[in-house]
């Protein structure tokens, strides 16, 4: 977006070597990308192209081979909070403590963190359902439950693995709009993978479309349109071109990578 | 629930007592076709949910009521069956002494303090032996699941003891301890925590890997990561764990006391009077025994309940 903001995520040149079968598969090459702050970027790219290597790389949840990466708020005791595509929250534990959860493990006080965890259940309309367990909940009001997890901890980035993927397609649209809406309120800098075109464009500042394996940047794409943003956008010619233009970039690697498959 | 407000219904010469309701509530029925006000609407259905509820309810408590009646009845029929045949002489009374003269005995024993002093013995080895095998069972279980070089070092070992045959170890425990209260808790403390021990590693590593992946992502580090992630992962498998381990001491502990290594306890009891030929005062410890686990598993099912509401489906 406006150029005077600082970053807040430098990842140069990460590549990600994994030695699980006969031969070594190098899941991320030479994969550089600098996040903005408060910035909304999608990642879309064929299966296996090492988009979800890269988020869990940012969040500590995987080494890297090579390459450098700075986060510029490390101080925070969660540097960058984690959004998973399923079964990321705890079933073990009521609602509201699956929202307070990150942070408990950082030290914060009972009342502070609940008060926190009960403003975002709020924002997230789960207000009623504080001390229920996730199985009591539907899918989307889980992963409303795993997003208000992130946003609680206060977190300066926040990193989705493809959040909405396991919703039925109205359900992940309603939450689209929530996301947004959510987004443009907090202005965190998140970093999303997504296997879905429209949802990168919908929800992004930018859409980083990668190449097959190894995962490399193929095209960065600036998505032009003004917020906050409603699902209208939808119906404009920009959108067709653009979902187009992402496509025609896809294409050919999601093809193999199918039929490697 | 939308053809009852069709205008085509509304004419017949006997309307039910919802139209008649209706009707009278729309001054207007004739000129638009009638509708129900928002509040009339929400009053019949409160009223048709209150009766759709109590049919449910009645529905269920039969059912409820249907089964527990089977669950008691068909133990009673088998009961009164064993007295019949038995008096009858149709099985063998001397092997099969009638259930009326096992409660006479029991009674007995129970009057003058016989049973309770096998009955205390028992349930002591059980509890202090099983109590404490299974917490050592379970933190060496987690220990093992949660870090791969403690499970390099002790997996192997523990899959090769497994299998041994408990009692075959008592001996070398008495010969170690003397005769005395502790190779008996020894031997129970053994075999609840090899059960616990290898339940315990299966429950952590069936911990969905996101959802660890979700601890570490938020920083449950060391202990907390034990409190908050591994355990309750793991606390399903513990439980299915304890009911095994619970049947598996009860056999380990009759069995013990078969030895002729105690002159009290429950199967102490029953080898006695089996070579006493008094085949009541066996069926009284064989029942006692039967109590014993049933009891143990109750109390494990209903905190399984309570500790893992998570789990309530």
């Amino acid at each position: 977006m406006t150029t005077e903001r600082s970053s807040a995520v430098v990842a140069k040149d990460v590549s990600k070597v994994f030695f699980a079968g006969a031969d070594p598969v190098w899941a991320l090459e030479d994969f550089s990308l600098t996040l903005e702050e408060g910035s909304f970027t999608c990642i879309v790219g064929p299966s296996g192209c090492g988009k979800s290597t890269f988020l869990r790389i940012l969040g500590g949840l995987e080494e890297r081979t090579i390459g450098e990466l700075e986060m510029t708020d490390s101080t925070h005791p969660v540097p960058a909070a984690f959004v998973f595509q399923e079964h990321g929250v705890f079933p073990w534990m009521t609602v509201r403590d699956n929202v307070a959860f990150g942070l408990r493990m950082s030290g914060v006080g009972r009342r502070e963190r609940e008060t926190t965890a009960e403003d975002w259940l709020r924002r997230v309309r789960l207000e009623g359902f504080a001390g229920a367990y996730p199985h009591e909940l539907s899918g989307g009001m889980r992963q409303r439950v795993a997003i208000a997890r992130a946003f609680a901890t206060g977190s300066p980035v926040l990193l989705m693995d493809e959040p909405l993927g396991a919703l039925d397609a109205q359900t992940r649209m309603l939450m689209q709009e929530e996301l947004i809406a959510l987004w443009e309120t907090e202005r965190k800098t998140v970093l999303m993978v997504t296997h879905d075109i429209d949802e990168a464009i919908i929800l992004g500042d930018r859409v980083i479309v990668m190449s097959g394996r190894p995962g490399t940047l193929r095209e960065d794409i600036t998505v032009p349109f003004e917020r906050p943003r409603s699902f209208d956008i939808e119906r404009s010619s920009e959108f067709g071109q653009l979902r187009s233009n992402i496509w025609q970039l896809l294409r050919d690697d999601v093809r193999s990578a199918e039929e490697t498959a | 629930m939308s053809d009852l407000s069709t205008p085509g219904r509304e004419q017949r010469p006997d309307p039910s007592p919802e139209q008649n309701l209706d009707q009278s509530r729309v001054p207007t029925a004739s000129a638009a076709p009638p509708r129900r006000s928002a509040q009339e609407q929400a009053e019949l259905r409160e009223r048709r949910t209150l009766e759709a509820a109590r049919a449910t309810r009645a529905q269920e408590n039969r059912q409820r009521t249907f089964y527990l009646l089977l669950s008691v009845l068909t133990p009673v029929l088998l009961l009164a069956l064993w007295e019949l045949t038995a008096r009858f002489q149709i099985i063998d009374p001397r092997f099969f002494p009638p259930p009326s003269r096992i409660a006479a005995a029991a009674t007995e024993m129970a009057l003058d303090g016989e049973l309770w002093s096998h009955t205390w013995p028992t349930l002591l080895r059980l509890l202090v032996g099983g109590g404490l095998g299974a917490v050592a069972g379970i933190a060496v279980g987690l220990l093992m699941g949660a870090f791969r070089p403690v499970n390099a070092a002790f997996g192997p070992l523990f899959a090769a003891l497994y299998p041994l045959p408990k009692i075959a170890i008592f001996p070398i425990l008495l010969m170690i301890f003397g005769p005395t209260e502790l190779p008996k808790m020894i031997a129970v403390f053994i075999t609840t925590f090899f059960v616990m021990q290898i339940n315990t590693v299966s429950g952590v590593w069936a911990i969905d890997r996101k959802l660890l992946e979700a601890g570490s992502a938020y920083g449950a580090t060391g202990l907390d990561r034990f409190r908050f992630v591994v355990l309750p992962g793991a606390l399903p498998f513990v439980f299915s764990g304890l009911r095994t381990a619970t049947g598996t001491a009860v056999v380990v502990i009759t069995a013990v006391e078969f030895t002729g290594a105690t002159t009290e306890g429950l199967g102490y009891l029953i080898w006695n009077s089996w070579q006493l030929f008094m085949p009541e005062k066996l069926y009284v410890g064989l029942v006692v025994i039967g109590i014993i686990g049933a009891l143990l598993t109750w109390i494990l099912t209903t905190s399984e309940k309570l500790i893992l509401p998570w789990r309530r489906r």
